[in-house]
């Protein structure tokens, strides 16, 4: 029947393709936020199921746990995380002070201090974050869980 | 100058698909998506040591005292509790804990109550108040999974009175509604330091 041996097949049209792409990055991008900062302890939370949906933009992250590395310089006991060093309590409030400095004064009020514990931490170091964080006036905390 | 209207070359899109490849690639690793969630609670505002004194007058007999020792053991108002106690049972989805602290903020012979106008209805207001103390040495998990308890307990009266105002469930009201169910039924959760243990004994 046919004539020619090789029929072509027609290229297929990409020309689509970078929307297609496009549409993916936008998803991405409403959908996930920037990566801030690289946590230094071991940051494994407890699991609850009485939980909330934190709102991150209103949100200060304090992270307590042992230390991942340089075991022998920073020790082996639960320490507090406060941007990207290790910190002791008495720094909380100095820096509860500047995160507050940073923020819209018309959203000061809804700031939370989100407290990321490593479920094996003792209370004991979460009470003198506590305390701190009163003085501090950041009365509104989380304990960050996860699902259960 | 003969043509008047010229043909543009159209630009080439090919490598339209690369540049937006390269853009959805960074995205995926520079961000997260996961969602922060967690317990949320209000810490009291901080006293000085010789104001302490006069700063709570709650009576004694509205008050619930949890307090975790470092092995992880409860004590419920004198009562031993063991982690098996935290457990929800599967058929009613409480545990001991809960269940404990539900009949203790519901019972009149509990806690007193207080009769509160809430939109021109008085509705009759638990007083009661849980007080979780924890020594230094527990175990954060323990100390979570026991304030996971007690907040079960208030969420689930806080249904119950969702129920029987609104016909629907907690979730689905609007922010009137809850504020309102939330004067009802506050989530009072005292977490005393340390030192204040003694302050009553």
């Amino acid at each position: 029947m046919a004539k020619k041996g090789k029929k072509e097949v027609p290229k297929l049209s990409t020309s689509s393709l970078p929307d297609v792409i496009f549409m993916i990055l936008f998803f991405f991008m409403v959908s996930t936020s920037m990566r801030e900062k690289d946590v230094i302890v071991t940051n494994v939370l407890p699991q609850a199921t009485e939980i909330t949906k934190l709102d991150k933009k209103n949100l200060i992250s304090i992270y307590v746990g042992v230390p991942l590395d340089q075991q022998n310089v920073a020790g082996s006991a639960p320490r507090i995380q406060l941007n990207d060093s290790f910190q002791s309590t008495a720094a909380i409030r100095d820096f509860i002070a500047s995160e507050v400095e940073r923020r819209d004064e018309a959203e000061r009020s809804k700031l939370t201090v989100n407290l990321r514990v490593d479920e094996n931490s003792t209370m004991g170091i979460v009470t003198d974050v506590k305390q701190e964080l009163r003085k501090a006036q950041a009365n509104k905390i989380s304990y960050a869980a996860r699902q259960k | 100058m003969e043509k008047k209207k010229r043909k543009v070359d159209e630009i080439n899109a090919s490598s339209m698909a690369d540049i937006a490849f390269l853009l959805l690639i960074f995205f995926l690793v520079a961000t997260t998506m996961d969602v922060d969630t967690g317990m949320t609670r209000v810490l009291p505002p901080w006293v000085d040591a010789e104001k302490q004194k006069d700063n709570t007058d709650v009576n004694e007999r509205n008050v619930l005292k949890v307090s975790i020792s470092k092995g992880g053991r409860i004590l419920v108002d004198e009562a031993e509790y063991t982690a098996a106690d935290l457990i929800r049972n599967r058929m009613t989805n409480e545990s001991k804990l809960s269940q404990e602290t539900k009949t203790f903020l519901q019972s009149p012979d509990r806690s007193d109550k207080k009769d509160t106008l809430i939109n021109g209805q008085t509705y009759p207001m638990s007083e009661g108040v849980v007080s979780l103390k924890a020594d230094k040495e527990t175990q954060y998990k323990v100390y979570i999974d026991v304030q996971n308890e007690l907040t079960h307990a208030f969420n689930d009266i806080r249904e119950d009175y969702s129920q029987k105002m609104f016909k629907r469930p907690f979730d689905e009201l609007d922010s009137d509604e809850r504020t309102v169910i939330s004067k009802l039924v506050p989530m009072r959760i005292s977490e005393a330091e340390p030192n204040d243990q003694t302050k009553k004994k």
